[in-house]
């Protein structure tokens, strides 16, 4: 990875192709690399769908070698939706495709200057752009087919369906998997809106002919990387929980913990909860011949994805992530997953981010569009979605847009982004995370439950209630580190219980660039990208009025704990004091 | 829902049914069955959703799991990582007592930022500070009486022979709709099948006749490999 390629798309006479050394960003990856490149090329005040904004996509720092985990891909940009720096990443194959061609970064700049569509195709040769107006309006599932008629199955895509095409705020960018669905997306903030308004309809990466990378030190990496595979296999969370249900298990626990935002945030417990539950989902895929074990990429051990059949044995989706399953679910009064499945495979097929989406239903229920459970109507209403009707644009623009236009007051965004499936009332210290992080409301932001392990800030008494806001910064820290590295967050499970396992990550960093790193590292890592993304956002002129939750989280609470949210501004605006 | 007549209603002899009499609802149906110990995944949606089970409350989590339900201590410990009663996430399970009428639900370690939150003393428990378990200032009495327990994820099938070969109590209604959509190779699968004491067989339970006049039912589950815990002798 010692190159990045710049595809300029207002390039005088079309668009042109530069390939040039990494230069200054030596060394960075995922979301060091783009959130780095975001904040000092484009201007903060520069339109997200316009000529200054710049897509990057980023491998991580591990991405493409034969280290376990390390498949996640970093798209950055200025987001459409939020207005803020933005880092969305995905699993699927395009990272270590990418990575092994060499490419630390490719960045989508300029504005086309008319209206073709391009597709991009990357190999050992260099990168050719072609016009393919065949494309045009073709969603995600259509569009990869079309493609491996041309390309074949041993390449990875990366796509946008018609929402990125429209420019749509919840517009994703589709990554395929090993079996090249186009199922794993750079899914949050309309990432794939910048990419349609580079006019960049699809890219191919081939890397026949490519090898893997090879570390510095060989032998301290392959030991590395076998110690840090068995501290995920014998873990519990990465060695049976995930595997046998997948990230839907936590149905069950957030339901009976109270925090299950039920019905657009109205209650906390879902009286069809256990039947939209992992083990329910599970249960069906196998019965179904699916699978309730899967992995996104090749390379990944935990597998928490699987396939969801419909009753006849054939395909419908990959298996609907907990997020998923409760925004289109719960939140919207839906306790059918086929329902939820059928969704599901909807968002990715027309490339909208699942958590945006469900919960822009469940605002729509709450004006009175359709009503709460409606199935039918929930199809009915992404349908339009994938149409392109008017109401179809407004409702993929997001929840804070559709939330103006029907009048309603129960919104529930930071930044405009959509609050993902976890309520800030009864679990208050993740509150703190979804007002301030620099993304907009990202249960993920803050979610590299390793921070005792990094000791991010020294020691934090984890029973005291003032940890919270100590603990949100450390969380958010170690989580900015970790995405940088390529590596699936769901590592950190096994590295918060399992000191040992840590050690086997920074030894499988510091073999690999033949350095010795450090906790410490990691932690300055995780705050010079912070830093980069928080300056941004200031000079793009957000404050710490926007560091805020919806009112309603403090004037509403909710059962069955009937709690608000309570963390004072005067400590929310202490997070980023470091 | 059940109450602790319903539980009481149990343990009663059970009356002679014949064709003129109709049985009093509140009895439950004394339902038994022998299985294979694969079949256990069967019965998900009751573990999950809930059953209660008799117990003497007034005691600590801990001394209800492992001295009355006979749960390994050490399995306690290291496995049942989250548990929540009454909604509130369980942090100290020796001094936590349950109250007849609780619902103790519990679960293994859980992924995400949330799961980790959630855990019994973890790390990330001030995160929920507002909704955890706090030790009873008042005064809880020892007695008989019903505790609801819920079991999710590998706990339902590693600890749902030992409860349903103890006896749980489920809503009829439950039940039926769960033996209505099972398949023919579990029914075929299952044998020594009893309704209240009498041979039934699982065609008879799958039209649902047996449960039209009960709300509730005493159900006891048999597998093949058999259970590790005696049946509920309280």
């Amino acid at each position: 990875m010692d190159k990045i390629a710049r595809i300029d798309m207002g390039g005088v006479g079309g668009p042109t192709v530069t390939v040039t050394e990494v230069g200054e960003y030596a060394g960075l990856g995922g979301r060091a690399m783009t959130s780095i490149i975001v904040a000092t090329e484009v201007h903060p005040l520069a339109h997200p769908l316009g000529a200054e904004n710049k897509l990057v996509i980023s491998p991580g720092m591990l991405s493409g070698t034969a280290g376990a985990m390390t498949g996640r891909l970093s798209v950055g940009c200025k987001s459409p939706l939020t207005g803020t720096i933005k880092e969305s990443n995905a699993g699927g194959q395009a990272a270590q495709v990418l990575a092994r061609l060499g490419y630390a970064a490719v960045i989508l700049e300029g504005k086309p200057t008319t209206d073709d569509l391009y597709k991009l195709y990357i190999n050992k040769d260099g990168i050719k752009l072609t016009v393919d107006n065949s494309l045009r309006l073709l969603d995600n599932y259509p569009a990869v087919a079309k493609l491996r008629g041309e390309y074949g199955d041993k390449v990875a895509y990366m796509t946008i369906g018609s929402a990125g095409e429209r420019k749509l705020l919840s517009a994703s960018i589709a990554c395929t998997d090993p079996e090249l669905r186009p199922t794993r997306h750079c899914g949050r903030g309309g990432v794939g809106a910048v990419m349609g308004a580079k006019g960049i309809k699809a890219i191919i990466m081939d890397d026949a002919g490519m090898k893997m990378r090879p570390p510095k030190e060989p032998e301290r990496y392959r030991d590395a990387n076998r110690k840090f595979v068995e501290g995920l296999r014998k873990h519990p969370v990465t060695g049976e929980g995930l595997p046998a249900y997948g990230t839907n298990i936590l149905t069950n626990i957030l339901n009976e913990a109270g925090g299950y935002p039920t019905k657009n945030f109205r209650t906390g417990v879902y009286a069809g909860g256990s039947k939209l539950s992992g083990e329910a989902q599970a249960e069906l895929e196998i019965k179904r011949g699916g699978s309730a074990t899967h992995g996104c990429h090749r390379g990944c051990v935990i597998q928490c994805s699987g396939i969801y059949n419909d009753a006849n044995g054939n395909y419908v989706t990959k298996q609907p992530e907990y997020e998923t399953v409760w925004s289109h679910g719960g939140h919207c009064g839906i306790d059918d997953l086929d329902t939820v499945a059928t969704l599901d495979y909807m968002d990715d097929n027309i490339g909208v981010d699942t958590i945006e989406m469900g919960v822009t239903i469940g605002v729509a229920m709450d004006a009175g569009v359709i009503e709460f459970g409606d199935k039918e109507g929930a199809i009915r209403l992404v349908n339009e979605v994938g149409l392109g009707t008017p109401l179809g644009r407004i409702l993929g623009s997001g929840a804070a847009i559709t939330g103006k236009v029907f009048g309603v007051e129960r919104v529930p965004v930071v930044k405009d982004q959509a609050l993902p499936a976890y309520d800030p009332r009864p679990i208050q210290g993740i509150g703190v995370t979804y007002a301030t992080t620099t993304q907009g409301a990202d249960h993920t932001a803050g979610y590299a439950i390793a921070t005792n392990i990094l000791k991010v800030g020294g020691d934090v008494d984890p029973l005291k209630t003032e940890g919270q806001v100590e603990l949100s910064r450390n969380l958010q820290i170690a989580t900015a580190a970790i995405d940088s590295t390529g590596m699936c967050l769901f590592i950190a499970f096994a590295i918060m219980d399992q000191p040992e396992t840590f050690q086997a990550l920074l030894d499988m960093l510091g073999s690999f660039y033949g350095i010795t790193m450090t906790g410490d590292d990691v932690v300055a890592l995780g705050k010079k990208v912070l830093s980069a993304e928080r300056d941004f956002n200031k000079r793009a002129g957000f404050t710490a009025a926007h560091d805020r939750l919806p009112r309603f989280f403090y004037n509403e609470p909710v059962a069955p704990h009937n709690q608000v949210f309570q963390i004072t501004d005067e400590e929310l605006d202490t997070v980023f004091n470091w | 829902m059940v109450n602790d007549e319903d539980i009481v209603g149990a343990r009663r002899a059970v009356p002679l049914m014949t064709s003129t009499t109709e049985p009093d609802k509140s009895i439950p149906l004394r339902l038994r069955l022998r299985v294979p110990a694969e079949a256990v995944v069967i019965f998900s949606p009751l573990l999950q959703a809930g059953f209660f089970v008799t117990a003497r409350t007034g005691c600590s989590v801990k001394t209800l799991l492992c001295s009355q339900f006979g749960i390994d201590e050490e399995y306690v410990t290291r496995r049942i990582t989250t548990m929540f009663l009454d909604s509130r996430p369980v942090d100290k399970m020796e001094s936590t007592l349950v109250r007849d009428g609780a619902t103790l639900a519990l679960s293994c370690a859980m992924p995400g930022l949330v799961g980790a939150t959630l855990r019994r003393g973890g790390f990330y428990a001030a995160f929920r500070e507002g909704i955890s378990c706090r030790e009873e200032s008042g005064e809880i009495r020892a007695g008989i009486g019903s505790v609801r327990i819920k079991l999710f994820n590998l706990l339902m099938g590693e600890l749902g022979p030992l409860f349903l070969g103890r006896g749980i109590t489920v809503g009829a209604s439950a039940l039926a709709e769960l033996l209505q959509k099972s398949d023919e190779k579990f029914r075929s699968s299952c044998y020594d099948v009893t309704a209240d004491a009498a041979p039934t067989n699982m065609a008879l339970l799958q039209e649902g006749a047996p449960f039209l006049h009960r709300e509730n039912v005493r159900l006891t589950v048999l597998f093949d490999p058999p259970n590790e815990l005696p049946e509920d002798d309280l």
